[in-house]
């Protein structure tokens, strides 16, 4: 054996090689707790940064604008999300976009239009970062779109509304323009209460894209409201029908009706003629847009009669038994003449309403203090708003000075001189079949009745009523508003219009009423305006509109009928005044 | 001089008895890690069944709009009135011809 070989063969321990060992590997331990404690501690910003960019979202929810429904929950207006489609050119040139031309041609035929034009509209200007290829197209639509993958062109999301029940509520709802937001009707007056904002929010998303961290809420989003109007549909869609179909037999320029519900104030059913369709934006014609129920002001003719007579009552100048005598049939006031068309001698005070003469409420109207009248009017709603709250409503006009020539206040009686809107006289009328008092209109579902403020007294408000009953009963100018079953306390009115200068030949045609005359329920005002042809009094034209509407809305309401000797009496009772 | 002899397992039960908080305290540290990471994947999981659930909520208020729409169009009174009249015959009585039923 050498001594080098024995060396080896006793084995003693290498310092230098065991010191390396270990000098190497806490080196590495060394460097790795350094790594960590730069990473954890002194520079841990960049990495959450790449972490962050990797899932942190900001996430939107889409708001619908809000729901429009009547009383009873059908839907009038409501929103369904659509999308936008639209093209960043500058994105689709620099990625080549046009090298497929198939999928532009899919892209062109699912959007319905021809492919040189959608290919010309992103080409036309390639520095452009924005175009609208097609706004409010369906998700279907949408998710094709999406699939076909085309650079550069994107979706946005939308929301289109929808209006079922079309053009029969189309003036009062209104519309939205392509922005949702609301330009005509309850649409325009409502819009801040149903339009909502959405809510933007920084979340945490996973690698397939769920969401696994809610962090910090970037901007509060408000939700949309509904809004629930006291319109009832149903006869809503009855009185739209109706109107229509008086619109056309005696080929008016326009109609209008309003039904109030005499013990709240609510508006069961707004309807105007000639409408339009809501749900095509094409074609929209600003007179056919006006709801004329609240923004036309119409002299209200022998409408107001029943009126005069109230204020009469209540200041005591006649007693329901009194009798005015009208013989010869025509007077003379200041130069002019008031006359009737027939000579009806000594007349009732209910027979004055009954045949509507315009001497007898002519000597009424002179026997009171021109302020009285006035005040009367004033006092049921006349040249003030109905506090319905609709953008564009018009007060009416009630004249206001000290200087009135005697026969200015005769045709302040029997309805010239002033303008009432449909909806300021069904409120009038309203407040004869609430005993007196006048409540404010409201256009949305009440829970419970408004204050309302007491402008007549019981007393006089019932016999006015009373009187009423005889006109749609026979012999009274109202018959064909007659309904079978319930008593109808209404009155026909006719006025000419004025034109520049004077009166022409076109003529305003009026049926206002309360029924039943007997346990007052709706009080409801069709207004025709301009029929042309041989009828144009109020009682022909607007008569059996009244009629028909208002016995369905009754049934629809559930409104006992009274037993047909019960109806005559009660007309009977007014009879023995006449 | 005897020595006693060592008994090592009960020195280390002694020492062990003199760490005690240490040792408690230590178990709870690990233990709340540990509750951390638990707590942490329960909120994970369920925030992300909550936007499963949130979307599926969306996609069924689109639907139900869309459905709406569907059911006021088949159901608007005209059509109602129209089918009534025409394909069923029916009528509405005059309010003359109805019987009222009292409800006792």
């Amino acid at each position: 054996m050498t001594k080098q070989a024995k060396r080896i063969t006793k084995p003693e321990p290498l310092h230098w090689r065991l010191k390396l060992v270990v000098v190497f590997v806490c080196a590495v331990f060394f460097s790795l707790v350094a790594r960590a404690a730069y990473i954890q501690v002194l520079e841990p910003g960049r990495l959450r940064h790449e972490s962050d960019m990797r899932t942190l979202r900001t996430t939107s929810n889409e708001v619908q604008r809000g729901l429009i429904s009547d009383r009873n929950g059908e839907m009038l207006a409501v929103s369904v999300p659509v999308r936008a489609v639209y093209a960043d050119p500058k994105m689709v040139f620099d990625n080549n976009g046009f090298a497929d031309m198939r999928r532009w041609q899919a892209l062109a035929d699912v959007l319905h239009e021809p492919v040189a034009d959608v290919v010309q509209r992103v080409q036309e200007n390639p520095k452009k970062r924005f175009t609208y290829l097609k706004r409010q197209v369906t998700p279907e639509v949408a998710a094709y779109i999406n699939q076909l993958k085309l650079p550069g062109i994107y979706l946005k999301a939308e929301s289109r509304r929808y209006y079922p029940t079309g053009e029969i509520t189309a003036q009062l709802v209104g519309i939205t323009n392509i922005d949702d937001v609301g330009i005509e009707g309850l649409e325009s007056t409502y819009d801040n209460w149903l339009t909502g904002t959405p809510s933007k929010q920084k979340v945490r998303k996973s690698r397939d894209g769920r969401v696994v961290e809610r962090l910090d809420i970037i901007q509060e989003g408000e939700s949309p409201n509904d809004l629930v109007l006291s319109i009832d549909q149903r006869i809503q869609q009855l009185a739209y029908r109706e109107l229509k179909r008086a619109t056309e037999i005696y080929q008016a320029t326009s109609a209008s009706l309003v039904m109030i519900d005499v013990r709240t104030g609510e508006v069961l059913a707004m309807a105007n003629t000639p409408s339009y369709n809501p749900n095509s934006r094409d074609q929209l014609q600003s007179h056919r847009m006006r709801n004329r129920a609240l923004a036309d002001a119409y002299e209200p003719g022998s409408t107001v009669k029943p009126f005069v007579m109230a204020a009469a009552l209540q200041s005591g100048i006649v007693k329901p038994g009194d009798v005015i005598p009208t013989s010869p049939g025509w007077m003379r006031i200041g130069g002019r003449q008031v006359r009737d068309g027939v000579n009806y001698g000594d007349m009732s005070l209910a027979k004055i309403l009954w045949k509507s003469s315009n001497v007898g409420i002519s000597k009424l109207a002179l026997q009171m203090p021109i302020q009285q009248l006035l005040g009367t009017y004033q006092s049921l709603g006349l040249g003030s708003y109905s506090g319905i709250n609709i953008i564009g409503e018009s007060a009416g006009l009630v004249q206001d000075r000290h200087r009135w020539s005697d026969f200015e206040r005769a045709t302040l009686a029997f309805g010239y001189g002033l303008t009432v809107t449909p909806l300021q006289l069904a409120r009038m009328y309203a407040t004869l079949g609430s005993g007196g008092i006048l409540y404010p209109s409201s256009i949305l579902k009440l829970k419970q009745a408004p204050e309302g403020t007491r402008v007549l007294s019981e007393n006089v408000a019932n016999e006015v009523l009373k009187m009423l009953v005889g006109v749609t009963e026979e012999g009274g100018t109202g018959t064909k508003a007659h309904i079978d079953g319930y008593p109808v306390a209404g009155k026909s009115g006719t006025s000419r219009k004025a034109v520049a200068g004077g009166y022409g030949d076109d003529y305003v045609a009026l049926f206002a009423g309360v029924a039943p005359a007997n346990d007052p329920r709706l009080a409801m005002v069709v207004v025709v305006n301009e029929p042309k042809g041989d009828h144009y009094y109020g009682g022909d034209v607007s008569g059996p509109v009244f009629g028909k509407v208002m016995s369905g809305a009754l049934q629809m309401l559930n409104v006992e009928p009274l037993p047909s000797h019960e109806v005559v009496e009660l007309a009977g009772s007014v009879g023995g005044q006449r | 001089m005897a020595t006693k002899p060592l008994n090592l397992s009960r020195i280390v039960l002694q020492d062990i008895w003199y760490h005690k908080w240490m040792i408690l305290l230590g178990l709870a540290v690990v233990l709340n890690a540990v509750a951390v990471v638990y707590t942490s994947h329960i909120s994970r999981t369920q925030t992300s069944q909550l936007d499963g659930l949130q979307q599926e909520r969306d996609r069924l208020d689109i639907e139900w709009r869309n459905l709406l729409l569907e059911e006021q169009s088949l159901a608007e009174h005209s059509r109602v009135t129209r089918i009534a009249t025409k394909d069923l015959d029916m009528e509405r009585p005059s309010p003359g011809k109805e019987i009222v039923v009292r409800l006792q």
